[in-house]
């Protein structure tokens, strides 16, 4: 006992420091990189609000909700790949086609729960393929999902032959596509239901925490005893989840569903979870920051559409944008190091 | 009396409160070859670094040829001195000529001369004896034709000063025999040759000089003719502390084997056996690069081995490591080397941490229970005496020793009932250093077998029942009791025995 208290004081006396622990130091570029997306939401509403003729109006605002669904929930799943730090799927373009031209053309051959399983065993296949080549093979997530996008693009436009599939006028897709509770359309509430889910699942789960954790550190976490191929697959796993409940909303909307009908949903997907503050370092971000990113890239677009700026101008603004918060990401990063 | 080539008066250089060169002084003639030789972190690459103008010394001087210099790497290049480095700084991608003349390529306008580039790198290569095809890419030749090219390198900017760090460390003894006669006919035609080893027959056989550093101190610097390889590996070490085995059980009171590893083969592992019993502390010494981390990895599965068998006693059932995986689940507990890149997620909380090697015992279900998350985290900090032990806070916060003891704590609820760990105190306070010894020694006396690593002697010595000190992937011997002693665990890492016997 002696000798214990002996060890003690000799620590302190030896090093004071010890028994502190140092605060991390903020700068401004990891605090823009941390808080900034509800900062520039916030200026962006109001600005919307005060200077944008139309944009305060409920159906406006349901109605930015409802375009932003397919790739909301597209980013909302996407998010567990990029924490992951496997930079993103790509193929989401191809998956979120394939549950929407499954889902109605399947429908019309068969039914409806035939439709969805077909679509479920679709989408586990495209999970299981990314996350094998990616998570045991350490394959590069860019190149092995840009090959798998033309693969699944491939095979669908040979089954569909490459045409626009359309569902019964008077089914239960178009009534489900055209239905709203209160003044919220269907599509934001499966939004909303996806983003509860995924928080969930990424910050209460042991699968979230190993997600969380691998993307710290993936050497230590593989270390502590886990299986980091099965992390890395339940990862694509999930955005694959995803891909494929767009695609049913994408396809709800309007009824219909052809093989190019998500183009452009990989980056814009990839945007949403950029800006929302996820690090495309991995590790770093949460389900909520990428609604956030989703709703701030929406109401840009809105914006502007309201504004009447022309389309091109718009992917410039887009692109600026992603830019600009990746090199905020990478520096506050640098800056976090130090 | 000639001026020396290269000297260097009263360097002194921190890391962090700590001298890792302490008021050192050396001097080398023209054709001399000088031997800087001491423990791992006793300060001889410091050293180096600062003669070769890739570190700032706090104070003190390097002068060349009598005149003072610039202290950066291109002003030591220019006046003429070439480090060859410990580890390689080859492109494996180009060839041996480009490799050659990597940082000097003679230009015209932009435009590469290959043909006096050829013509340079070929006299280089005769010069120093060694023939290689110039337009083979590096990264098909043998380790140690690679260390020719780096040595070529070096050669080919007609330096005044060669220094080398260890370039014995990944060669055969034919490999070694050559590279030595080609140093000693170097030296011959002039040029003064800084050599750094742990491998006391070879200095013997080149050297003219000695200088001993021990703790960052000048200790010897004398000709090698007043010495013997037992006078060296004194002065090394320094002190003559008996291991105390008092405070540990002896070899007749050990329980049952729990860890055998047999032939065990790996990359710089050939052919090792280990055998650790419940309750015993087994200690590998032995110099950095001797293959004790590849040897540990590869028997806990962490590293592929290509032969050998393991099995591990838990809980009364004996079980066959195949992986990493399988290991863990037979009660390994792995306290790794890098604790900041293997051992720790670092921006993740103290709770976390814990929470990851247990999660399937603390939340079974598959949904994290905070409360109980917290309660467990909190009791196993405090067994480790994590200071402050605030659970929530993220892992990076704390100081090194803190972290060291999150490492630890982690794996105490799984009750491990076979610990490894990797130079367990590198870089932590002696306060920390102390209390971690304590913990280790209570896991063992509570029946764990424990392997460990360590290079700092002292702390091998008196954690370890039984040593084995590795050298060259083999087991070059093993100690216990009254001949455990840091001169004859040094001796043993070095090879002096060899030379001796």
């Amino acid at each position: 006992m002696a000798k214990e208290t002996f060890t003690e004081s000799m620590t302190v006396a030896k090093d004071p420091q010890d028994s502190k622990v140092t605060k991390p130091k903020t700068s401004v570029l990891g605090f823009i990189a941390d808080k900034g997306i509800f900062f520039f939401t916030g200026i962006l509403v109001l600005t919307a609000v005060l200077f944008v003729d139309g944009f305060a109006s409920l159906q406006n605002v349901t109605d930015v909700f409802h375009r932003a669904a397919p790739i909301g929930i597209v980013a909302l799943g996407m998010t567990f790949v990029v924490i992951t730090g496997n930079y993103l799927d790509l193929s989401v373009v191809a998956q979120a086609a394939a549950a929407g031209v499954i889902l109605i053309a399947v429908s019309n051959a068969f039914n409806l729960i035939i439709a969805f399983a077909v679509a479920f065993v679709v989408a586990i296949i495209f999970g299981l393929v990314n996350g094998i080549a990616v998570g045991y093979f350490k394959a590069n997530a860019v190149i092995v999902t840009l090959a798998t996008t033309y693969i699944g693009l491939g095979l669908l436009r040979l089954l569909s032959g490459g045409s626009q599939v359309f569902g019964p006028a008077d089914g239960p897709i178009a009534t489900f596509g055209t239905s709203k509770l209160g003044p919220f359309p269907f599509s934001a509430l499966v939004l909303i239901a996806v983003t509860l889910v995924l928080t969930f699942v990424l910050t209460r789960t042991n699968f979230g925490f190993m997600i969380r954790s691998f993307g710290v550190n993936n050497s230590a976490t593989r270390l502590a005893g886990t299986n980091t191929g099965l992390i890395v697959i339940g990862a694509f796993m999930v955005t694959s989840m995803a891909a494929m409940f767009a695609g049913f909303v994408l396809a709800a909307f309007s009824n219909t569903a052809v093989s190019n009908m998500a183009t452009g949903f990989d980056f814009q997907a990839l945007a949403a979870i950029i800006v929302g503050g996820t690090s495309v370092f991995g590790g770093k971000g949460s389900v909520p920051r990428t609604l956030l990113g989703v709703v701030f890239v929406s109401i840009l677009s809105n914006v502007l559409v309201l504004a009447q700026v022309s389309y091109g101008f718009q992917q410039v603004a887009i692109g600026s944008l992603i830019v600009l918060a990746v090199t905020v990401d990478a520096l506050g990063r640098r800056v976090s190091k130090k | 009396m000639t001026t020396p080539v290269i000297e260097a008066s009263n360097i002194v250089k921190s890391f962090g409160g700590v001298r890792a060169v302490d008021d050192v002084s050396v001097s080398v003639m023209p054709g001399e070859i000088h031997a800087v030789i001491g423990e791992n972190g006793a300060g001889k690459s410091t050293l180096m670094r600062i003669l070769a103008g890739v570190e700032t010394p706090d104070s003190g001087v390097v002068r060349i040829g009598g005149t003072q210099i610039e202290n950066n790497a291109k002003a030591s290049i220019d006046a003429g001195i070439s480090l060859v480095h410990q580890e390689l700084s080859l492109i494996p991608e180009m060839t041996v000529a480009e490799n050659i003349m990597l940082g000097s390529f003679p230009t015209n306008g932009g435009w590469t001369k290959t043909k006096e580039m050829k013509k340079i790198a070929t006299d280089t290569l005769k010069e120093i004896g060694v023939e290689v095809d110039l337009d083979e890419r590096i990264s098909r030749l043998s380790v140690a034709l690679r260390q020719f090219v780096e040595i070529a390198r070096a050669v080919a900017r007609k330096p005044k000063v060669l220094i080398l760090d260890e370039p014995t460390a990944t060669l055969t003894p034919a490999e070694t025999d050559y590279l030595l006669s080609m140093l000693q006919r170097l030296a011959s035609q002039g040029l003064a040759i800084i050599y750094i080893s742990h491998r006391i027959p070879e200095v013997f056989k080149i050297c003219n000089k000695v200088t001993i550093l021990r703790d960052g101190k000048l200790v010897t610097n004398d000709s090698i003719d007043n010495l013997t390889p037992d006078k060296v590996i004194d002065q090394m070490v320094g002190r003559e502390l008996k291991l105390d085995m008092t405070q540990r059980r002896p070899a007749s009171e050990l329980g049952e084997l729990v860890l055998s590893a047999k032939g065990i083969k790996a990359p710089k592992v050939n052919g090792i056996d280990l055998e650790v019993s419940k309750g015993q502390i087994v200690g590998l010494g032995g110099l950095v690069g001797a293959g004790r981390t590849e040897l540990l990895r590869a028997i806990i599965g962490a590293d592929p081995r290509s032969a050998g068998r393991v099995t591990i006693m838990s809980n009364g059932k004996k079980r066959i490591i195949t992986g990493y995986l399988s290991a863990i689940r037979a009660g390994v507990a792995y306290v790794p080397e890098e604790r900041r890149t293997d051992g720790l997620a670092l921006t993740m909380t103290v709770a976390e941490n814990i929470f990851l090697p247990n999660r399937k015992e603390i939340s079974p279900s598959g949904i994290m229970p905070r409360g109980k998350i917290a309660t467990f985290a909190k009791e196993l900090s405090e067994m480790v005496n994590l200071r402050p032990p605030e659970v929530t806070r993220e892992a990076g916060q704390y100081s090194g020793g803190n972290q060291q003891k999150i490492v630890i704590a982690k794996w105490l609820g799984r009750k491990p009932s076979f610990i490894v760990l990797d130079e367990p105190t590198r870089g932590v306070d002696v306060g920390a250093k102390a209390e971690i010894h304590k913990l280790v020694k209570e896991l063992a006396d509570n029946g764990a077998a424990v392997l460990v690593i360590s290079s700092d002697l002292p702390e091998l010595l008196e954690l370890s029942d039984l040593i084995h000190v590795v050298r060259d992937g083999e087991i070059a011997g093993t100690l216990s009791g009254a001949e455990a002693t840091e001169k004859s665990v040094m001796s043993l890492a070095a090879g002096e025995k060899l030379v001796v016997a």
